[in-house]
């Protein structure tokens, strides 16, 4: 009888993990279980991006659904000789709750995961992403084999319109519509292609899912393809994702192996071959039409719709583009049906969604949610709060198309619907949260910078219009701002919104909109008193020690890298203004909010009035 | 057909049509910037944006298909403040350059600010500073100007199938420029500075030269190939400052090429003859029109005594109008009484025709402009159509666009060859062997409709001939692998809507008469009807001039008589042709010329052969003058007298008349009366002008005729190598090098060769070579390339500084004048 081994554990293979040595960790792993002859009995498997990134490497011993975080090589050795031969957990490499600071070793316990209902990341943390029999033993293909072998390509449409399925790329378009449209076309080629370009600086939700699952993305667009009648199927996938084309390689070469894709799959009579496309560092190219002249070998540039890709796509042919996330979603709901995908989410909303939590929050990952989830729920209970106690200002959501929805709205479920009501999007998945340290003006600018180095230049209001949002933004940052910039940027706004061909030009000025919405006494404050209050713009900021509430610690001095402040211990300390570079390390350190920002005449005006008084002398 | 309202206006459609174009279709502008008709809908200017009922986004109206029941609204408040601030941005970036920039005037971006606003802009900017680039032939650029339309680009491209120009960088340091931002190398066809709406694009020899306000504006039609464009130029003061082309004029649609835009300058060469000359003393020397007159009337007289008419000859000219033709025939009819007139047609369209009228009987068959958009299969064979004919060579690239097959037969690496989606590299002169071979693969594999064709004349004796072509024979000679030929056989078979097209040029010496009957041959064997054989008369007036009877009708003495038997006239009457450098073996026919007891050249330059000339009289040239061409459409355009007179020079039909009544003889008194004189006399023969087009009913009677590979010479030292002669785009006949704009894009005969045999003769690249024929040598200037296979080096007619003609020997009958040359290093 084949040994089974008695201990599996399975280490975080995605990129942010490996980043954080999770690959040496295996090796010390390996090393100590041969040394130790255990090697038969216990596995170790690299996985796909687990999602608590903020705590990795991580590693979680199954069958006890153990947690480990932040492992080191020597941790492994400590790990095989206590939990694995003497079977007592360490307690000290487990995830601590970050108040009473005692340990959850349980995974599924732990905040972070608890509140996750996973559906598209099914095999999070579960399989080898390189080994098909993984995949399947999870049911993987079933659902396609149901596809191909007992439904129509009505059937199938049928079940995912009926399931609420909405494109999850950040469009939302609902995805059995798309489907049913193309399949009606007749034509001698039909295209189902994927986008994996996932350009939205810091979301990595696409990422993980075709570095830690390929298969889910290859089924789906089988799936999609027998509903569409597609002769062949292309996955565009960003070039700075390498570990994810060699994964979908990996993947595909597998699939062909077995007869999953190419000819007459499983003997349906359906064939598909899917090739792999990768990009070439243009952020236009996720846009549909864009990718699609991208993979023709043309200038990425988008092109106007009507006429839409489902009759006029790749190669003027019918095509399909879904997203990773998209795909991911569709073999359970074929095989497990409609109404049960429909059982989590809102009426307009249906399913989860996965979402990439960063900025200054506590738990730092990817995480999947039920759709109508509160965005607090999101933000204080699965992302544990904000970073080091401090504020919470805003949230980020659907990246450079997005917009920033402040505290009061947190409450908002997050929807399509919803979300869209407030200015913001919920777009691809991205979600920066934002403390008091932050300047939404800045925050603004920054996308902008994004959207108009992106911009592929074919059409005047992206190409000028976003231009000159960015110049008007950077002279209000750096102190030019004047009366009637706000409005301006407003007004230019709609119209480039309004004239612009594609969807970037047409969701680039939303960071602008939304921050001006419900931040607009900082822009106020940028233009008319010259003072960035979050102390981020160098030249709009004074920054000075309340001697009221200063205890003369010390603490800012020391990390001062201009040795401008001076004071006695234990008194009130200053700042040597003629020496501050505002580099904000005071800012940033005081335990006593002592260190404050000020405009950025603050101490000027009193300069001048000494002059003035001279002179009258 | 599909009913739409577009501000309020019922308003119908075809489908398909989108709604910009139904608009301007019915009167209603939308602006736009980046449209243009010859293109697919771009979408980047954001101009055309209008607002659909039922739509919540502004739709772009330039690619929106128009639907039934759709409710269009192009001034709303909200369409009007989008557009607003397109412009708004626009005008932000670009040069406040209208005092110096030759667009003034006419500037599309200029005209919408007038008409849209906005009158002040809300933002400032720093000026781009890309520097200006005057670095390339003929087309300027300044990218500063540039509002990113994309037409140049995509016209390139697309429409021209050349793609010199891209869109490099991205947002808004994108820019328009060649790859590497290097200098600007293309066909310099100038469609790019026609197609921009601003003054991004311009013509070097137009900058600066005029305001567009000062000059006048008349159509004429291009004095060069046998298209007939109609060209509009811009005239001013008395001189041709530019020439354009306009959207949905002339058969050419607004499109030129670079000889009917830039080769006007002809007319300004410091060569143009402005006075007679009579050879005095053994000098050419100036004289009055009355004294040269008579001096040729009473030599023409005393000739004609004592020796017969029979002595005496004319060459007419294939860029001279019908009425100059018409003319000369009839001078030499009439006032000599001899059929000894000819024609360069003897070397190039003469042979076509002999072959159409030996396979079917016709006489006279004009091309089709629109009938390579109507085929699925277009074949063309060791003809160059977008050298020798650009803008009706579009349309084969468009048809292949479109889905037709384009299969190209040629040993060079032509664009018509580049756009293929067949290339039969064959070697040179082969052709006829490549079709006999289709046919034999068609006939043996009974791919054709056997009781159909069998019963046409002369089947068997053809089947029969044909029958040794095997696939494997047909591979040797032609050196087309196989299954290629097999490919191409089948193809051709099974797909309906053929056409064959040939050109017919006297400089293309790869050809001979049976290649043209070949391709009869195949299209009789598909059943297809004869007129599918498309032969593009070669220049302006090549067809009229045939028309006119300018060739010997009953035992007249040919081209080849006259020039090249030696003592065979004794006087020669040569109107608009250099023979000494055109046609080949110039060195004999220097001889026989020189030989002449009387040489009367009349032409606007003084060309090599009016420099052996006894007089020499001075022809107005092309808008200088009133006459009628008939192109290779059949289509009659008319130029008109646009220009001053230069010096003394007088239209040739004029010079015809006038002598004719110095020798007593009345042949035609004025323009009209001529014109009406050519009407009657090809009423005469059978020929109809409907509307503008000369047409004949001719019943076709096909006959399957054997067609033969006869070669003059094969290479067989191994300095020996083919000599094949032709054109290149930016220059036609021997009257493009006059255009000094022509001659800054190529100026010189370059001989192309591939690089292993530069690597056998040990020549390299740029570099002067000695060529060498039986007849002689020249020098030229070598260009190694792939674009000639092995074994072929290629080089143009075009100019006479090369003499080049001096190498060629003329073929006996049926044979390709191929030419084998050695080639040394010089």
């Amino acid at each position: 009888m084949e040994k089974r081994p008695r201990i599996t554990m399975m280490l975080c293979g995605g990129t942010g993990c490996i980043a954080g040595g999770s690959l040496k960790v295996k090796e010390a792993f390996e090393r100590e279980l041969s040394q130790q002859g255990l090697a038969d009995e216990i596995n170790i498997v690299l996985t796909g991006c687990n999602g608590f990134c903020a705590e990795g490497p991580i590693g979680i011993v199954y069958p006890d659904d153990i947690f480990y975080e932040k492992l080191t090589p020597d941790d492994a050795k400590i790990i095989v000789q206590e939990h694995f031969i003497k079977g007592r957990p360490v307690e000290r490499l487990m995830y601590k709750e970050p108040v009473k600071k005692h340990a959850i070793p349980v995974m599924n316990e732990i905040p972070f995961f608890k509140h996750q209902v996973l559906r598209a990341l099914r095999n999070k943390g579960l399989i080898d992403p390189e080994r098909i029999e993984d995949y399947i033993a999870r049911d993987g293909y079933m659902a396609a084999a149901k596809a191909l072998l007992e439904m129509t390509p009505e059937e199938i449409i049928r079940e995912v319109k009926n399931s609420g399925l909405r494109g999850r790329g950040g469009a939302g378009f609902p995805t059995g519509l798309k489907w049913e449209l193309c399949s009606k076309v007749k034509s001698d080629q039909k295209f189902i292609l994927c986008n994996g370009d996932e350009g939205d600086p810091g979301a990595f939700m696409d990422r993980s899912i075709m570095e830690g699952d390929p298969h889910s993305v290859l089924e789906g667009m089988i799936i999609a393809g027998k509903a569409i009648g597609a002769t062949k199927g292309y996955i565009y996938v960003r070039a700075e994702y390498p570990l994810a084309v060699k994964r979908l390689q990996i993947a595909i070469e597998q699939a062909r192996e077995r007869g999953l894709l190419g000819e007459d799959i499983l003997g349906s009579g359906y064939s598909l071959d899917i090739e792999i496309y990768q990009g070439a560092g243009a952020f236009v190219c996720g846009e549909e039409t864009a990718l699609m002249r991208s993979i023709e070998g043309k200038r990425g540039m988008p092109r106007p719709r009507p006429p839409f890709p489902v009759y006029k796509g790749l190669w003027d042919k019918p095509s399909v583009l879904n997203n990773v996330e998209t795909f991911a979603n569709v073999p359970p709901i074929i095989l497990h049906g409609a109404d049960w995908f429909k059982s989590l989410g809102t009426e307009k909303s249906t399913g989860t969604k996965v979402f990439a939590l960063t900025g200054a929050i506590n738990n730092v990952g990817l995480i999947e949610v039920p759709m109508g989830i509160p965005l607090r729920t999101i933000i204080y209970d699965i992302g544990g709060g904000i970073k080091k106690g401090r504020k919470f200002k805003a949230v980020q959501l659907g990246g450079p198309s997005g917009g920033c929805i402040p505290e009061h709205l947190l409450d908002t479920p997050v929807t399509y619907e919803d979300i869209v009501r407030t200015g913001a999007i919920v777009g691809s998945g991205g979600m920066v949260v934002m403390d008091d340290l932050n300047c939404m003006v800045s925050v603004a600018k920054f996308f902008l910078e994004f959207t108009t180095d992106e911009s592929c230049g074919k059409c005047t209001p992206c190409r000028i219009g976003t231009k000159v949002m960015l110049d008007i933004l950077t002279d209000i940052t750096e102190g030019r701002g004047k009366d009637g910039d706000i409005e301006t940027l407003e007004d230019l706004a709609n119209d480039i919104i309004a004239a612009s061909l594609c969807g970037l030009g047409q969701t680039a000025p939303n960071p602008v909109l939304t921050t001006i919405k419900y931040f607009r006494d900082e822009y106020e404050s940028h233009i008319y008193e010259k003072w960035c209050k979050a102390g981020v713009c160098r030249s709009l900021v004074t920054f000075y020690i309340d001697p009221s509430t200063c205890t003369g610690c010390g603490a800012c001095a020391r990390v001062c890298p201009q040795k401008a402040i001076s004071g006695e211990r234990k008194k009130p300390h200053s700042i040597d203004q003629s020496l501050c570079i505002k580099c904000r390390q005071c800012y940033e350190t005081c335990k006593f909010n002592s260190v404050k920002t000020g405009p950025r005449d603050m101490f000027k005006k009193e300069e001048n009035t000494e002059v003035l008084e001279e002179v009258k002398k | 057909m599909i009913n739409l309202k577009i501000n309020g206006r019922e308003i119908q459609a075809r489908e398909g049509s989108t709604i910009l174009k139904a608009a301007l279709d019915n009167g209603i502008y939308i602006p736009h910037l980046c449209w243009d008709r010859r293109l697919e809908p771009y979408g980047g200017c954001r101009l055309c944006i209008v607002e659909v009922e039922g739509q919540r986004r502004l739709i772009t109206s330039c690619a929106a298909p128009v639907e039934e029941g759709m409710i269009v609204w192009t001034e709303t408040p909200k369409v009007v403040k989008a557009r607003k601030t397109v412009l708004e941005l626009l005008l932000l970036y670009h040069p406040l350059d209208c005092p110096i920039c030759d667009k003034a005037g006419e500037c599309e971006l200029q005209d919408l600010a007038f008409k849209y606003g906005p009158t002040e802009s809300r933002f400032t900017a720093k000026r781009k500073r890309e520097p200006e680039r005057l670095d390339s032939p003929i087309v300027e650029r300044n990218p500063n100007r540039c509002v990113l339309c994309g037409k140049c680009v995509n016209l390139c491209r697309d429409h021209q199938g050349v793609g010199a120009l891209a869109i490099i960088g991205r947002g808004f340091k994108a820019k328009i420029s060649p790859a590497f931002e290097e200098t600007l190398d293309c066909e310099f066809c100038g469609q790019c500075i026609d197609a921009c709406p601003v003054g991004a694009l311009g013509a070097k020899p137009y900058r600066h030269r005029s305001r567009a306000w000062y000059m006048d504006e008349y159509q004429i039609i291009c004095p060069y190939c046998g298209c007939g464009c109609t060209t509009n130029i811009s005239v001013r003061e008395g001189k041709i400052i530019r020439a354009r082309g306009k959207e949905a004029i002339g058969i050419n649609d607004g499109n030129l090429c670079s000889k009917g835009r830039f080769g006007f300058d002809f007319l300004y060469s410091e060569k143009r003859l402005t006075t007679p000359l009579i050879r005095k003393e053994g000098e050419l020397r100036p004289a009055p029109w009355d004294e040269a007159l008579r001096y040729i009337a009473e030599r023409l007289e005393r000739i004609k005594n004592a020796h017969g008419p029979s002595s005496i000859g004319a060459i007419g000219s294939q860029r001279c109008t019908v009425e100059d033709n018409f003319m000369l025939q009839k001078f030499m009819r009439e006032v000599i009484g001899t059929d000894n007139i000819d024609s360069g047609a003897r070397f190039g369209y003469a042979r076509a025709l002999e072959a159409l009228k030996e396979s079917s009987g016709i006489e006279y068959m004009p091309v089709d402009w629109q009938k390579p958009l109507e085929k699925s299969l277009l074949f063309v064979i060791e003809s160059e159509l977008t050298a020798t004919h650009p803008v009706w060579g579009l349309n084969f690239l468009q048809a292949k666009k479109r889905g037709a097959y384009l299969i190209t037969a040629d040993s060079r690496q032509t664009k018509l060859a580049r756009h293929s989606t067949h290339w039969l590299r064959l070697k040179p002169g082969t052709g006829v062997a490549l079709l006999n071979g289709i046919a034999n693969y068609i006939i043996e594999n009974g791919l054709f409709d056997k009781e159909k064709v069998s019963g046409i004349k002369g089947f068997s004796e053809w089947t029969n001939h044909i029958k040794r072509f095997s696939l494997k024979e047909t591979s040797a000679i032609t050196g087309i692998p196989e299954t290629l030929i097999e490919e191409v056989a089948r193809l051709i078979a099974s797909t309906p809507k053929r056409l064959i097209a040939l050109s017919s040029g006297a400089s293309e010496n790869n050809k001979s008469k049976d290649l043209y009957i070949a391709s009869a041959n195949l299209l009789m064997l598909l059943g297809e009807e004869i007129d599918n054989l498309q032969l593009p008369a070669e220049f302006s007036n090549t067809l009229g001039l045939w028309l006119s009877g300018v060739r010997p009708l009953k035992d007249g003495k040919t081209l080849k008589d006259m020039l090249y038997k030696e003592g065979s006239l004794k006087a020669l009457y040569i109107m608009g042709e250099d023979p000494v450098t055109v046609f080949p073996d110039g060195s004999t026919i220097e001889r026989n010329l020189k030989n002449l007891e009387l040489l009367i050249v009349q032409d606007i330059v003084l060309t090599e052969t009016a420099k052996l000339a006894h007089v020499v009289l001075p022809a107005s040239a092309w808008a200088e003058k009133e006459g009628t061409f008939i192109g290779m459409t059949g289509l009659e355009q008319r130029i008109t007298k646009l220009l001053p007179d230069q010096g003394d020079s007088t239209p040739d039909w004029k010079i015809l008349r006038n002598l004719a009544r110095i020798m007593g003889y009345e042949i035609g008194r004025d323009i009209n009366s001529i014109k009406e004189e050519f009407n009657k006399k090809l009423s005469a023969e059978g020929y109809v002008l409907e509307g503008s087009r000369w047409k004949k009913f001719q019943r076709p009677e096909p006959s399957f005729r054997i067609a033969d590979l006869k070669v003059k010479a094969r290479p067989e030292k191994p300095q020996e190598i083919y000599l094949l002669t032709g054109n290149v785009l930016q220059h036609s006949g021997v009257l493009s090098y006059l255009s000094k704009t022509l001659d800054s894009a190529v100026a010189d005969a370059v001989l192309t060769i591939n690089e292993e045999d530069a690597k056998r003769l040990n020549i390299k690249d740029d570099t002067f070579v000695k060529v060498t024929s039986k007849k002689g040598s020249v020098y030229l200037k070598t260009r190694v390339t792939d674009e000639v296979p092995e074994g072929v080096a290629f080089a143009p007619l075009h100019f006479p500084h090369a003499r080049l003609n001096t190498l060629l020997t003329i073929p006996s009958d049926g044979e390709i004048p191929l030419e084998v040359v050695e080639i040394s290093k010089g």
